[in-house]
């Protein structure tokens, strides 16, 4: 749009050039033929036109819109994303998929207690889905600094309804490790590394994870030991204060 | 969105220039104020839409918006800053924006500074100046589009060919094009004076320092080119006699033809068809030019035949322009045929004399350098000519061309007396040869490159300025305009001076070195201390280290680099030079040995900084010499 009110600009510029002068002239001189009124009146109507055929033809005018998708998907702006769910949530409140999906931008955001706001609205309404509770879940834990209590009981419901639920896994080992219980975690983060696609990120952690805990359990069971600690696993932020 | 106004700007200009071309030319024709008035005021805009494009051109390289095709394919992210703001002319495109840039200047420079002309006459050049810029418009949106994208665009450019990416470039190509350009005033006043059928004294005068602007722009730009060439190259020649240096050595032949012979005109309403046909050549060789380098041809003939819409362009124009102004040129000559007779010994006639031998010379280089294109092109097969050609051709044709340099100044206008004339430069005439004769002794070494420089130099330059002395003398002062005309001479023989004495006296070695290592070279001691990797802002560098001695004191210290460009891969040999009044060391290196040895290229070349010093006070000499005319201008 700017584009074109520049372009529009550039030609009022172009016409004053050459219009300009002609009227000066007419003033000096008085009066002005008929052929020189046609003209004028040719080179109004020409500029505006051939410009902006010619520039339609030569130019590239849709880059300008491709750029900007090319742009929104490569880096959108997340605070404007933010916004704009919670006006549409805000007009439109019966969206379970919009409440999960604020909810976990308020986790990335640290704003915990808006998280389990907005996730316990999406488990409102939508009460089987197990990934909507473990994730309602993890903001509870995020927020109280713990999974005990609440947390691990949405988990345990979470795992009821599907035992393929990947967040309740993760977060069931972890709750388990935490209780120094070795074997439970290993079933577990075991059972999650294998619904893991493979070279990603969150299986390598896991996998660590399970490595550690196979260590614990060995050691535990009075087993040669490994040397050095192990890293602690995955969500540090977990950890129990 | 910047990319894309300025290329609406380019298309808005291109109507502007041709309604200039329109309502000059037809102004004129039915005497029409008002269409007169329209295509001035249409050369103001198209001068501001062509700079929107430029700085647009210039804001995408600046910026790193790859999206610009001409971006992508001429810079980089890690171009630095300058030569980013510089590689807007160094592509293909971006240089004809340039062109169109500069013209459109001229022109308004015309257009603000003619309004003492005739009315009509002032149209008709403004008019031909927008059909010209219209051509050059048309030509950049139709085949050579600096604003051509790309979707997505490329994450980093491919990078600007290295040998651009100096100091020299930035300056060598505007000054060269606003001599190129410049020439198409004197043409524009040419085809407007031949349409008039009034080609008078008066039209040489408002010609003049037009013309003379333009070649001391074109003395300038060719200057700094063979000035970049000396450091860039790194082997320390000035002139190669390549082709796109006699592309641009032809204009200023022509030129230098059409300011003196202007000077005829001006003053004795002589030889007026004779400088009418100068100016269209001066302009047509410019274009000549500007095709042979720019197209592609000169590299290769194939290469312009796998894009031939370009070249085709430009050969299809030259065609029309040249035709069409030769055709009014052969329908016009007849009735503006000098009144004033010739006398055989008169400044006229001398003036000419040297008009025809710098035209002979002009001929001897187009010979040299179309015929290798022509030859390729009917399939005869590569052949290259080269100096050994020049030299022998081209040098022996400026001799008497500088002996009627000193000795036309001399002589009156209208009808001189030869032995009048002869007897009052004998005395110069003995020094001069005296001079070369014994002066090349001092050197230890006689050599007739030196000898015949140094008295041809020392012959213009004994007649300029005592000519100067006794024109003061007589008449109590003397105009700007002698003093830009003895300037301009001088100059010449300073730089004759240098290349004489250069070509007769460089000397030049070859070495392995190591650390450690003294070479010796004329009465200078090198000796190397070693070579390490410096980084570049886009290319990685080893070093040389050499100490400079002579007679045992240390003088000073040479840095030669070899670099290697990291997108391009390009190896880069950037010369190490001392600069001095009666001579540089230069020193560049050549490729690594094994060991840690380098093999290093060591000049000596006597006095040839003379030989941009005398180009330079041509410049100056033209400079005056416009300014004198111009003073003329507004005194009639």
């Amino acid at each position: 749009m700017n584009l074109w009110i520049a372009i529009g600009v550039l030609i009022l510029l172009a016409l004053a050039c050459v219009l300009l002068p002609l009227l000066r002239k007419r003033k000096a001189l008085g009066e002005t033929t008929a052929a020189t009124r046609w003209s004028a009146a040719g080179v109004l109507g020409m500029l505006p036109a051939v410009t902006i055929g010619l520039y339609m033809y030569l130019g590239a005018p849709g880059i300008l819109t491709e750029q900007a998708l090319t742009q929104a998907q490569t880096s959108y702006d997340v605070d404007g994303m933010v916004k704009a769910l919670e006006g549409k949530l805000k007009a439109t409140p019966n969206d379970p998929e919009g409440w999960y999906a604020l909810g976990r931008a308020y986790i990335a955001y640290q704003r915990y207690d808006d998280a389990e706001e907005a996730l316990r609205k999406a488990t409102i309404q939508a009460p089987k889905d197990a990934r909507i509770i473990a994730q309602y879940a993890e903001a509870i834990a995020l927020k109280q600094g713990n999974l005990s209590g609440r947390p691990m009981e949405l988990i345990q419901t979470a795992l009821d309804i599907s035992y393929e639920e990947t967040k309740a896994l993760e977060l069931a080992g972890l709750d388990a490790f935490q209780r120094e219980k070795w074997a439970e975690a290993l079933h577990y983060w075991r059972r999650l590394v294998k619904l893991l696609p493979k070279d990603t990120d969150h299986h390598d952690a896991i996998a660590q994870a399970v490595a550690t805990a196979e260590r614990k359990l060995d050691l535990s069971l009075g087993g040669s030991g490994m040397p050095a600690p192990p890293p602690p696993p995955q969500k540090p932020k977990l950890a129990p204060h | 969105m910047i990319p894309e106004l300025g290329h609406a700007a380019l298309i808005v200009a291109l109507q502007l220039a041709l309604l200039q071309g329109f309502f000059g030319l037809a102004g004129a024709w039915r005497d029409n104020p008002g269409w007169m008035a329209m295509a001035r005021g249409a050369s103001v805009g198209q001068l501001l839409c062509v700079l929107v494009g430029f700085l647009a051109l210039a804001w995408s390289f600046v910026v790193n918006d790859f999206s610009v095709m001409n971006v992508a394919d001429h810079s980089s992210r890690h171009l630095p800053l300058q030569y980013r703001v510089t590689a807007t002319w160094g592509s293909h495109e971006g240089s004809f924006l340039l062109w169109t840039l500069l013209l459109s200047g001229w022109t308004v420079a015309v257009a603000w500074q003619g309004r003492q002309l005739p009315a009509d006459l002032h149209a008709r050049v403004m008019g031909i100046l927008g059909l010209l810029a219209f051509f050059f418009l048309a030509y950049l949106l139709f085949t050579s589009n600096p604003f051509m994208r790309l979707h997505p665009p490329p994450a980093n450019g491919s990078d600007l060919n290295p040998l651009l990416q100096d100091p020299g470039m930035v300056l060598h190509p505007p000054l060269l094009y606003m001599g190129y350009v410049g020439f198409s005033v004197a043409f524009a006043f040419a085809i407007a004076a031949l349409i008039s059928g009034r080609l008078d004294a008066a039209w040489a005068r408002w010609a003049r320092p037009w013309t003379l602007m333009a070649w001391t722009f074109l003395t300038l730009g060719i200057m700094i080119g063979s000035w970049w060439a000396y450091y860039e190259l790194g082997w320390g020649g000035w002139w190669f006699w390549d082709p796109s240096e006699n592309a641009s050595l032809m204009p200023w032949l022509a030129g230098t033809a059409l300011l003196h012979s202007l000077m005829a005109t001006e003053q004795r309403n002589a030889l007026r068809v004779w400088t009418v046909l100068l100016a269209l050549l001066a302009f047509s060789l410019s274009l000549i030019g500007t095709f042979l380098v720019r197209s592609g041809v000169l590299s290769s003939v194939h290469a312009f035949a796998l894009d031939p819409l370009r070249g085709l362009f430009i050969l299809v124009f030259l065609c029309i322009l040249i035709g069409s102004s030769l055709i009014l040129f052969a329908k016009r000559a007849g009735s503006i045929k000098s009144a004033a007779q010739l006398h055989m010994v008169s400044r006229e006639s001398a003036l000419l004399t040297g008009n025809v031998l710098l035209l002979a010379a002009l001929a001897t280089v187009m010979l040299g350098t179309l015929y290798p294109l022509i030859l390729d092109a009917f399939g005869g097969g590569k052949i290259s000519v080269g100096p050994p050609y020049f030299n022998a051709v081209f040098v022996p044709m400026m001799v008497p061309v500088l002996l009627l340099l000193g000795l036309a100044p001399r002589m009156r206008w209208g009808e001189a007396s030869l032995p009048d004339v002869l007897k009052q430069i004998r005395w110069q005439a003995v020094a001069a040869v005296a001079i070369g004769l014994a002066l090349p002794l001092a050197f230890g070494d006689w050599r007739w490159q030196a000898a015949l420089g140094l008295a041809l130099a020392a012959w213009v330059i004994l007649s300029t300025v005592t000519g100067l002395l006794a024109r003061r003398l007589a008449s109590g002062g003397l105009p700007l305009s002698a003093w830009g005309m003895g300037t301009a001479h001088v100059g010449l023989a300073v730089g004759l001076i240098g290349m004489g004495l250069v070509s007769a006296y460089q000397s030049e070695k070859t070495v392995a070195m190591k650390a450690g290592d003294i070479a010796q070279l004329g009465a200078y001691e090198f000796m190397y201390q070693g070579a390490q990797e410096v980084p570049g802002p886009n290319y990685s560098a080893m070093r040389g280290t050499l100490e400079l001695k002579k007679s045992g004191q240390t003088v000073g210290t040479l840095l030669p680099e070899k670099r290697i460009y990291v997108r391009s891969k390009m190896t880069m040999t950037e010369a190490a030079i001392r600069y001095g009044f009666s001579g540089d060391v230069y020193v560049a290196m050549g490729e690594p040995l094994p060991d840690g040895v380098w093999s290093m290229q060591l000049y000596l070349k006597p006095f040839v900084g003379w030989l941009w010093g005398g180009a330079l006070l041509m410049a100056a000499g033209g400079v005056l010499a416009a300014m004198g005319a111009r003073r003329k201008d507004n005194k009639v």
